[in-house]
């Protein structure tokens, strides 16, 4: 079969969006339903679990079957199903993995389990048809800050992570001690703007060269302390100030260590993926250094950014095309973590 | 015209293939293995077993809870997706209905025990009609206390079924006297029983709608609750300061 040809059914629910997708070869998105759980979270401050996974159990053949129709296939003509497994909230992914392993069985088609954060980085192959590998890939999502060099479609190297927080924790934590609605992220992101970067002196960790590792909690009480002090001082704070100088500080972290991956490995292409991709400020200072430095720069569509099953039916084509397929066990991996892939 | 039933409401695993003349094969499995991982290639088991084929199969019956939330979902999502990808009706069955089709006995009560966690049971009780079971007593959360009392107050004998009544019932003293305690192997679900109550429904025409089905849950999450009081707190201070 001519694998341009390939038609791949992708299915994701690891957090708080229900979605499917249908893709035609690795890169051509034929549909990309996402239902938004967001608007019910926002009352608890947070995702709630259960409740998510209440939602994706209603979501998941209506977000599916319009998958299909959108993208007008029918499916038998569906060759395989894509799903993820890991990481994210156990009760969400087993509802989507639950769904895509009956819908393999039931087809007698493949099943291909897709580690989530692989899915997040190969949201840029559907943004940007002439991408490839070689390359290195910042992760920045609301559980998971890494940066890995992207050898070939199968084949990663995990330089370094996050060894506490993530960045997306931090932004939601700090947001919320601010008062700011969840998701926190972009309501920073937007403060931000009207603030000055510079204002105040937050700390940086991990700043020795070849470190590729990240931590974000000490800047993340940092911040909380300084908003106490001043509290208990009576003065009040300039809150855009404050959160443009955290995002600032994340920012130059990110940066620095993006760029010094990227000299290491002799890449001459960075790739930034996860939900905070979508963080105006973070791709626009990634965007001016890379083009400073000759280096080529990607980052994928908002909706990309987000998480969505296209990224999913993308990472899982071209693990199809290298045989990597699941059998019938599959189960959720709430902690899958990215590895090393040779 | 062959049936696919599933039940995943508590510890038990089960699947079965019935047809309108007999159950063609079931499978009860009660280990340490999670639902995720084995209920899919036990379908596949339970077909091979039966000698039916996945596209023979005419509909498909799930065991709807209360119970597990996590396992109630992992069965309601895959027999949602079986029966979308076969174009097949699916039914959904209340898992105590389910357990009533141990004792279909004129004249006896059925009062299921399905953990609710916290020493709390949901409990309903069925009576045999002849031909399938009437809820006689419908679906609530009650301490385990409460529930053993609603039997008092049936006339009769009643058969005690559900994951409690082996991890709660048996060490309570003083059971009431028509209360009927059965071995341990006839007190967990089995999908030939929702496979029983499955091909009722299908015969009476009903069927449910894939695209908004969802378990039975009874209780709400934690999250929900403490929200709830949290507003209902919120609105006394509230009234309280008005009042003032």
């Amino acid at each position: 079969m001519d694998k341009e040809k390939i038609i791949t059914l992708a299915i994701e629910s690891s957090c708080d969006e229900t979605s499917a997708a249908v893709l035609e070869g690795g890169r051509t998105i034929l549909s990309n339903i996402i239902a938004t759980q967001i608007p019910i979270h926002r009352k608890f401050g947070g995702v709630v679990p259960e409740i998510a996974s209440r939602k994706h159990i209603i979501n998941i053949m209506p977000v599916i079957d319009e998958a299909l129709s959108k993208a007008g296939k029918t499916l038998d003509e569906v060759n395989q199903v894509a799903v993820t497994y890991g990481p994210g909230l156990v009760g969400a992914l087993l509802v989507g993995v639950s769904a895509a392993k009956a819908l393999a069985f039931s087809r007698d088609i493949p099943l291909i389990g897709v580690n989530h954060l692989e899915g997040h980085i190969f949201a840029n192959f559907l943004s940007s048809p002439e991408l490839k590998p070689p390359f290195v890939a910042l992760v920045v999502s609301g559980g998971h800050t890494s940066l890995v060099h992207v050898k070939d479609y199968n084949s990663f190297s995990l330089m370094g992570q996050t060894r506490d927080d993530a960045a997306g924790e931090a932004f939601d934590k700090v947001a919320r001690v601010m008062g700011l609605p969840y998701p926190g992220g972009p309501q920073i992101d937007k403060l931000a703007q009207d603030g000055n970067p510079l204002a105040i002196d937050f700390p940086r960790a991990l700043q020795e060269k070849g470190n590729y590792e990240f931590s974000f909690s000490g800047l993340k009480s940092a911040v909380l302390n300084y908003l106490n002090s001043m509290k208990l001082k009576k003065i009040e704070v300039n809150k855009a100030d404050v959160a443009a100088s955290f995002q600032h500080t994340v920012i130059e972290v990110l940066l620095a260590k993006a760029m010094d991956a990227i000299k290491e490995t002799g890449c001459d292409t960075l790739v930034l993926a996860g939900g905070v991709a979508a963080n105006s400020s973070l791709e626009k200072r990634l965007r001016e250094t890379t083009a400073k430095n000759k280096i080529n720069f990607y980052y994928p569509d908002k909706i990309l950014c987000t998480d969505n099953a296209a990224m999913i039916g993308c990472r899982g084509y071209y693990q199809s095309l290298a045989g990597k397929y699941s059998d019938l066990y599959l189960n959720a991996v709430p902690g899958l973590a990215l590895q090393d892939l040779e | 015209m062959p049936i696919l039933a599933m039940d995943t409401a508590t510890m038990v695993s089960s699947v079965a293939v019935a047809d309108d003349k007999r159950l063609l094969a079931e499978l009860i499995v009660e280990n340490k293995l999670t639902h995720s991982e084995t209920l899919l290639p036990n379908v596949e088991q339970v077909l091979k077993l039966a000698g039916v084929k996945r596209e023979d199969l005419a509909a498909i019956a799930v065991s709807m809870g209360p119970g597990s939330f996590t396992g109630l979902r992992i069965g309601l999502a895959a027999a949602k997706a079986i029966a979308y990808g076969l174009n097949i009706p699916l039914v959904g069955i209340p898992t105590i209905e389910g357990l009533a089709w141990h004792y279909p006995v004129p004249g006896v009560t059925v009062a299921g025990f399905i953990d609710a966690q916290k020493g709390n049971v949901y409990t309903s009780h069925y009576c045999w009609n002849g031909s399938g079971f009437d809820e006689i007593k419908s679906i609530e959360v009650l301490s385990l206390a409460e529930a053993v009392d609603a039997c008092v107050k049936v006339a009769g004998p009643v058969v005690a079924v559900g994951d409690m009544v082996a991890k709660k019932l048996v060490k309570l003293d003083n059971l009431p006297k028509n209360l009927i305690v059965p071995p341990k192997h006839m007190l967990m679900p089995r999908a030939a029983n929702i496979a029983m109550a499955g091909l009722n429904r299908l015969a009476a025409g009903q069927m449910d709608n894939i695209m908004d089905m969802e378990p039975i849950y009874i209780r709400k999450s934690e999250a929900e609750v403490l929200w709830e009081k949290r507003q209902q707190a919120l609105a006394n201070d509230a009234a309280g300061k008005d009042a003032k």
